[in-house]
């Protein structure tokens, strides 16, 4: 009798070409992403080892954190800054030299790294996909395995051999189960976790979202929650690929088609968990106990359902947590015990990859429609195919009417690569994933959010429950 | 990449948790080029805590004091490279001159990041690390061993705490090995599994 596996051991598994039971297995790599930030390093590197790419095809690359997010038919030209302009045109030159295709400045289907894939059909259950990003556990939400690699060395190794060395790490089972309330989305249900686990969690694990709530989920929402598992200190993070999967998948450009799809989904349905495998660690929560959730601090565990208050350092027990959080507080110039529904901000900003498919768009545009922004903000749709998507239902004419930029798909001021920043000192709601220090900007003051609650501080000007508007 | 194997540094206390790879290099410095031999991301590791916003040193961060000037060795805090997975973050650490890291956890793809570049990373249980912490602040400047083959770190009071490390990392550090090279050597068994892959996943054939 062979042990009941995990979705994620089953995969490994498939992926290993070498084992090496106390140290790192040699792993293949089906696919893999190379986007533009950091990434002409590895390709410098290759070049001066006269390195080639082995296996070209199962590589993609997509300029996603330089672009600008306006004047994209004159881009990269009109790109004033001049490294930033490097950084683009070398992906273009890299890739070409290379011969992996890219999907650049201009081509219809760029976007995002981790929206596009999983759009496309590129991204597949039981697929181990290497991207030179934190964020690479978003294509777990289709059942992939999704390895975050370094963005030269790493990436170079990947580039050369099509493999990966990777130490196995231990499962996590993060069980959500029950209905979500009204205005309760997947951002709240991750920034609960990460709340209750802390940034370094699940530091050493793959993270399987499962139970009730996960499956209730479109793939969008599975995308966010998988998204944010590296805030929770997690490289991998997992959800079983099931009829909403095979669904989402159905037709998608770079989805199997015919009979290949027949077989696809023969193996798709092979790979969840079997009822009666073990993960070495266990967490499960009550839907109904999510409320709308905002952060106050400096790392994504320091959030909040809105009716909550910013902690008091003071009632803190343990001097490393009091001191961290009396740090932050001071960063973030929020007084303890300040409510926080009704803390004023400067900014709104609704993209990146946790927040900005289209069904995010339809979300924040369900608020903000018929309403006004009392402060300056932004829509940045995850790809040019979601721009174009949300453009053919109506949603830019919502945001623009509310006073709403509607920009062009970039990461753009998620974490500020193209030069899209705040200004130090100011404060936003953003449906971003990170609110370290100056990740929007020097002295930026970052709240991370849901698209609904960050269209709901826009129209009212401070963090507010958007369940009470 | 530099082989390592013992080092005996001056070891700064860097006691400040969970310092995030944003911090070690923050992002608008990403795209600095980084010719070889030229140490280009040393200026950036840890800016904005070394330098104010007129570009001045800020006297009172730990770096930035004189004793720890030419530091090969840092004693960190908790969960030190959590956040982003930017390699640049190793990088700084390297062009700093630090090739040693000792901490009770770090971010792990910063952890991984720094092996691939030479550069060290020991866990050592937090009560281990507190007072590793303490003996560099009461004897600012002093220096300490890393001792890579015998898997030990000494304290400057002579003390010695042994680490753990993974086998093959251990061997690639010592030798200062790439890894494209080590991999390229399981070649016939990279293609086998292509071959096989190709027979169980046909419709992946035309992709790989
Ligand atoms: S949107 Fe933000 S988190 Fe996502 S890939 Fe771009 S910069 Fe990284």
């Amino acid at each position: 009798m062979t042990t009941p596996l995990t979705l994620f051991d089953r995969v490994w598994a498939r992926h290993v070409i070498v084992p090496h039971p106390q140290g790192e297995d040699l792993l293949y790599v089906d696919k893999n992403l190379v986007h533009e930030g950091g990434t002409f390093l590895a390709f410098d590197q290759m070049r001066a080892e006269g390195h080639k790419v082995r296996k070209p095809r199962q590589a993609l690359a997509v300029t996603d954190h330089y672009l600008p997010s306006t004047n994209r038919a004159t881009a990269p030209a009109s790109i004033a800054h001049p490294e930033i302009r490097r950084v683009v045109e070398a992906l273009d030159t890299n890739a070409r030299e290379f011969g992996i295709e890219h999907y650049g400045v201009h081509h219809p289907r760029q976007g995002i790294i981790h929206v596009i894939g999983p759009e496309l059909g590129w991204t597949q259950p039981g697929l181990l996909i290497a991207c030179c990003d934190s964020h690479t556990a978003t294509h777990g939400a289709l059942g992939a395995l999704p390895i975050p690699i370094g963005q030269s060395n790493q990436l170079r190794h990947v580039l050369a051999t099509q493999t990966l060395w990777q130490k196995k790490p231990n499962t996590f089972r993060i069980s959500i189960n029950g209905a979500l309330g009204a205005h309760v989305s997947a951002k709240d249900v991750i920034l609960a976790i990460i709340a209750h686990i802390g940034i370094g969690g699940a530091v050493g694990h793959a993270v399987e979202y499962a139970g009730s709530t996960i499956r209730a989920m479109s793939i969008e929402g599975r995308m966010t929650s998988c998204n944010m598992s590296i805030e929770a200190g997690a490289r991998i993070g997992m959800s079983a690929p099931d009829d909403t999967t095979c669904r989402y998948l159905h037709g998608r450009p770079l989805a199997p088609s015919g009979a290949d799809w027949d077989q696809a989904l023969a193996y798709w349905r092979t790979l969840p968990s079997h009822p009666d495998a073990r993960f070495n660690r266990e967490l499960s929560l009550d839907a109904s106990d999510v409320a709308p959730m905002v952060s106050w601090g400096t790392s994504p565990e320091d959030s909040s359902p809105i009716t909550g208050r910013v902690p008091d350092p003071a009632s803190i027990t343990g001097s490393e947590k009091r001191s961290r959080v009396a740090r932050a507080l001071d960063y973030m110039k929020l007084t303890p015990g300040t409510p926080l529904a009704g803390i004023r901000i400067d900014r709104v900003f609704i993209g990146s990859c946790t927040n900005a498919r289209i069904e995010d768009l339809r979300t924040a545009a369900a608020v903000v429609k018929g309403r006004k922004a009392v402060v300056p903000a932004m829509v940045v749709p995850g790809s040019s195919t979601v721009k174009r998507a949300a453009e053919a239902e109506g949603l830019d004419k919502i945001f623009l009417a509310a006073g709403f930029e509607w920009l062009d798909a970039s990461c753009s001021m998620c974490g500020g690569s193209n030069g899209d920043s705040l200004a130090p000192g100011q404060r936003s709601a953003s449906t971003t994933n990170r609110n370290f220090e100056g990740r929007q900007g020097l002295g930026a003051l970052t709240h991370i959010m849901s698209p609904a609650m960050a269209a709901a501080a826009a129209v009212t000007g401070w963090l507010t429950d958007v369940r009470t508007l | 990449m530099q082989p390592f194997t013992s080092l005996t540094a001056i070891a700064a206390p860097l006691d400040i948790a969970k310092l995030d790879t944003g911090m070690i290099v923050p992002g608008r410095f990403q795209r600095l080029p980084r010719r070889p031999g030229y140490n280009d991301y040393a200026r950036v590791f840890l800016h904005d805590l070394r330098f104010d916003e007129q570009e001045q040193p800020c006297p009172r961060f730990v770096l930035n004091q004189p004793w720890y000037h030419g530091a090969g060795i840092l004693v960190t805090g908790p969960d030190f490279g959590c956040g982003s997975s930017r390699e640049s973050a190793a990088y700084a650490t390297l062009d700093f001159g630090v090739r040693a890291l000792i901490g009770a956890s770090f971010g792990d793809v910063y952890r991984g990041n720094c092996m691939q570049n030479g550069v060290l990373t020991i866990v050592l249980p937090q009560p281990v690390v507190s007072g590793l912490m303490a003996q560099l602040q009461n004897a600012p400047g002093i220096a300490m061993t890393v001792d890579l083959p015998r898997q030990i770190v000494i304290a400057p009071d002579g003390t010695t705490h042994a680490f753990d490390i993974d086998a093959t990392r251990k061997e690639r550090l010592l030798k200062g090995l790439d890894d494209v090279g080590v991999t390229l050597q399981h070649l016939p068994q990279i293609e086998a599994f292509e071959a096989q892959y190709r027979t169980d996943m046909p419709w992946l054939k035309q992709l790989i």
